[in-house]
């Protein structure tokens, strides 16, 4: 338990030294960075009303992430969430359109559902192409995203386009206020309620059940699972499978929730964010939701720094993408000093 | 000896801890230059983290170390490698996709830069040869025999112009004719005037090259350097493993433990226990060739309850694919398998663990544990495939039963979630026991089981095989070591070329068993 706690100092740590290094950058760009730091802070968590806003971009990014997480765990890079995001909004869409009329206590249920399989259905094709003939998923994932994304193109300018649009952004037609499980404000009990369920219940599959110990044993070392008798297939697949589908259900939060339509290039970076945040998590599901309630305050100052700051809400991808290179980075510096004293490895 | 040349090697007083474990205290020592030293001791008595503090890889909890009369900065290799220290690991490690001039190239001198494959050839080509180490220097590092890939790391750790060379268990990997080979290339070393600093287990691997020996025991030095001619096997032995325990072993157990004496084992023979229907069967079973090894030509294997089949062979022979084949890990060509009476020739592995099948595998950190995984985690590993995937576990359930497990079988490790990858490698090696050798097995295929044992956990693991094989287990075991083999088989099979080449009973006669290894021609049944 000390090695996790260190684990989250340690990413803490990465974290600060992003936002420091962004913060320079900004200086240097003739931005005044205390200003920014404090718009960041503000945006995020202390201005009333911020938290709200933080967790309405952080319950669908946590349900993406925990997705991730679970398939590195099992050694499965899948960088596919974004696509799997959209692929399930498309497919919950479709659905609306399908069960329109219905009753809503059956119909939300069944796009949920509908979702879900769509993002389990974005995972599966690459998680087969990799068990079957070694394709790297790291490639195909990706490959994936862009193909999801021209497919949201299509959808919204073609089968599910709404006729009444303004035209700046080809998007669906919206979904029925019976179906819709919050307002635009994104901040529901359903949407809380689904969000602590996939918690509850992933933790308890990573750290509760056989599953979750042989995929662990599988991503650090599938030659010795094997030599247990283990299908690696089943271990993968499944790990797989799960990392599409919930990041399908996030999809369609996005879109019975908040947006109430689907519309052509729709949050375009949730996907990536949340692999950043699995990351920053140690994939751990505990850490997720931290790391998720983090990144959705950003998410949620970004829409803020314009006004503070004077700076472009795109300042907040540049945050996220510093963030990105110290994790990647895992430097040793970090590591040595953190170990002050203790063992050598 | 008056006025003594200034030791190779000196520890003063060094002092190692890994958080709450003392893995060496107060060692002081100090070798002499010019000559080979060997260091003893059980497993996790401390040998390689000496060695990790000599090489600069450990910086001790406190103490000094001397390089040729001179102090170095402990805790930096770069400082241990300019004073002329190099190790070669107990587990090493070359890039499998290197060609031999590249590994030499970029492991010795760790810089890149623009090369032409001809030039780096022609570079290493002196060094290499005046190592002996006979090679095609554009071979790839995963097609040479492991033989050579360790005088290859030899040759690397010598670029340096080192003047301490330590090896961490250099034996353990090499198969007799590798280990002559291998002390071979250690006495021309010492003829150039390198200190050769070598850890062994085998107590007639240390008497027949080293000059003096070191034992350490529980992080402590017990003696040495003791010159070689005073002590003898009997002495060695008792002073690795403690008069206390030494005691404990028996007479027949000891000589082959000792190994000094020539190996005609009476066997452990226990014919009249095997008579029951066979628990392996393999009738004319053949594999399709592939990348990992030479394919099996038409084995026909019966192995009863209460047996125990050794199967011996110069390494390379199939013996590899002998075990994936039973452990349905080798596609088989022709022939059939059953276990227990079962057909399972067309089975997964899960079924046919299901049946009772366990088995030791040769590579221990690859095929044995996931190093990086929790100790508690390796060993469930085997009971949670037997259930359904969504099984509900209590970890601290498991993590008991694992403690539990692991203090009966006395591995020596600080608590279950530590990773495997900080265990001694003997301890290691016990945990993989701990978790194949349970009440249910009905066929144990054991490979190597005790190689990187210490005798005292040697004797342990022939101790367990034995009483599983009492249990009315049957048990094939395959060992380079043809001590191991004759003292504990009941019948030993020689493997050759994929193919069984002769089958022997107690009393064996190695003469005969040694034939059948290396001569197609000799194809006899005694
Ligand atoms: N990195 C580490 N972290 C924690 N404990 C360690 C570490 N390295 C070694 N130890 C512990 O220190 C002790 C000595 O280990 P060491 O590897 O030196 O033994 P050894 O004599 O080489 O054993 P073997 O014969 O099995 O290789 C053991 O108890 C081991 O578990
Ligand atoms: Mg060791």
């Amino acid at each position: 338990m000390k090695d996790s706690l260190l684990t989250v100092v340690r990413s803490l740590i990465f974290v600060a030294f992003a936002l420091v290094l962004c913060a320079l950058v900004f200086q240097f760009a003739g931005y005044n960075a205390p200003t920014m730091l404090w718009a960041v802070a503000d945006g995020a968590f202390l201005r009333s009303g911020a938290i709200e806003q933080s967790l309405r971009w952080a319950l669908p990014l946590f349900i993406t992430a925990v997705g991730v997480g679970i398939s590195f765990r099992a050694g499965f890079f899948n960088i596919g969430a974004q696509g799997q995001f959209y692929v399930g909004a498309i497919c919950a869409a479709f659905a609306a359109e399908a069960f329109k009329g219905g009753p809503a206590f059956l119909v939300i249920p069944a796009l949920i559902i509908a979702g879900m399989l769509g993002g389990a259905l974005w995972a599966l094709w690459p998680g087969l192409l990799r068990l079957r003939s070694g394709t790297d998923e790291v490639i195909t994932t990706l490959m994936g995203n862009f193909m999801a994304g021209l497919l949201l193109v299509y959808v919204t300018s073609g089968p599910l386009k709404d006729p009444s649009g303004s035209g700046q952004q080809a998007s669906s037609r919206p979904l029925d206020a019976a179906y819709r499980i919050s307002d635009s404000l994104g901040l529901s009990p359903t949407i809380i309620g689904i969000a602590v369920a996939v918690g509850i219940l992933m933790w308890l599959l990573v750290n509760r059940t056989a599953f979750g110990v042989l995929a662990s044993l599988a991503g650090r070392n599938g030659t010795m699972v094997e030599w247990q008798g283990a299908r690696l297939w089943k271990l993968g697949l499944s790990s797989f499978v799960i990392s599409g589908a919930l990041a399908g259900l996030a999809g369609t939060i996005e879109f019975m929730g908040p947006n109430g339509r689907i519309a052509s290039g729709f949050l375009p970076a949730h996907g990536f964010t949340a692999i950043l945040i699995a990351l920053v998590a140690n994939l751990n599901v505990v850490g997720t939701a931290a790391a998720a309630v983090f990144f959705g305050g950003l998410a949620s100052a970004a829409l803020y720094l314009p006004i503070m700051a004077g700076l472009p809400a795109a300042a907040i991808d540049i945050i996220n993408a510093a963030i990105a290179l110290f994790i990647t980075a895992r430097s040793k510096l970090v590591d040595k000093v953190l170990r002050l004293g203790g063992r050598p490895s | 000896m008056s006025n003594p040349p200034k030791p190779a090697l000196e520890c003063r007083d060094v002092t190692v801890k890994f958080g709450d474990v003392t893995a060496l205290s107060d060692v002081a020592v100090s070798f002499a230059p010019g000559q080979i030293h060997a260091v003893v001791g059980q497993n996790g008595a401390g040998k390689t983290t000496f060695a990790r503090v000599a090489a600069g890889l450990v910086q001790p909890t406190a103490g000094a170390v001397d390089v040729m009369g001179e102090e170095i900065r402990t805790g930096h290799v770069s400082q241990s490698r300019a004073a002329g220290v190099e190790l070669v690991h107990q587990s090493f490690a070359l890039p499998p996709s290197f060609t031999v001039a590249e590994t030499m190239e970029f492991g010795a001198t760790g810089k890149g830069g623009i090369y032409s494959r001809r030039g780096l050839a022609e570079k290493w080509r002196t060094h290499l040869a005046g190592l002996d180490v006979q090679v095609d220097l554009n071979r790839r590092i995963r097609d040479l025999p492991i033989e050579t890939q360790q005088g290859i790391e030899i040759a690397r750790a010598l670029v340096m112009d080192a003047r301490v060379l330590i090896l961490d268990e250099p034996t353990a990997v090499l198969s007799p004719s590798g280990i002559d080979m291998l002390f071979a290339r250690v006495r021309r070393l010492k003829q150039r005037g390198v200190t050769v600093i070598l850890i062994l287990h085998k107590i007639r691997e240390v008497l027949g090259i080293a000059d003096t020996v070191t034992v350490l025991r529980g992080g402590r030095k017990v003696e040495g350097p003791l010159p070689i001619a005073e002590v003898s096997a009997e002495r060695l032995a008792n002073l690795i493993v403690g008069d206390a325990i030494a005691k404990t072993l028996d007479r027949h157990e000891r000589d082959a433990l000792v190994g000094t004496k020539s190996p005609v084992g009476e066997g452990a023979g226990h014919p009249e226990n095997a008579t029951g229907p066979s628990v392996l069967s393999m009738t004319a079973v053949s594999t399709r060739p592939d990348s990992e090894g030479i394919a099996l030509d038409g084995i026909d294997l019966d192995i009863r309850p209460g047996e125990i089949v050794g199967i011996a062979g110069v390494e390379g022979n199939g013996q590899k694919t002998l075990v994936r084949a039973i452990s349905a890990l080798a596609d088989l060509a022709s022939g059939s398998i059953r276990l227990a009476g079962q057909d399972v020739t067309g089975a997964p592995l899960a079924a046919r663990r299901a049946i009772g099948l366990r088995i030791i595998p040769f590579e221990r950190n690859v095929e044995g544990l996931s190093l990086t995984s929790s100790l508690w985690q390796n060993w469930s590993a085997r009971e949670l495939l037997q259930g359904s995937l969504l099984k509900v576990i209590r970890p601290s359930a498991v993590r008991e039963a694992c403690d539990r497990s692991l203090r009966e079988w006395s591995v020596h490790y600080h608590n279950s979630m530590q990773k495997a990858g900080s265990l001694s490698g003997g301890n290691a090696q016990k945990v993989i026991l701990a978790r194949e050798v349970d009440s249910d097995a009905r066929l144990i295929i054991a490979a190597q089981p005790t190689r990187g044992l210490d005798i005292g956990a040697t004797a342990f693991v022939w101790q367990a095989l034995r009483q599983a094989r009492d249990r009315g287990a049957a048990i094939l075991l395959i060992s380079s070591d043809l001590d191991e083999l004759f003292d504990i088989s009941d019948r030993v099979v020689v493997m050759l070329s994929g193919r069984v080449n002769g089958e022997f009973r107690a009393p064996f006669d190695i003469a005969s068993v040694g034939a059948a290894m290396t001569d197609a021609a000799a194809r006899t049944s005694a």
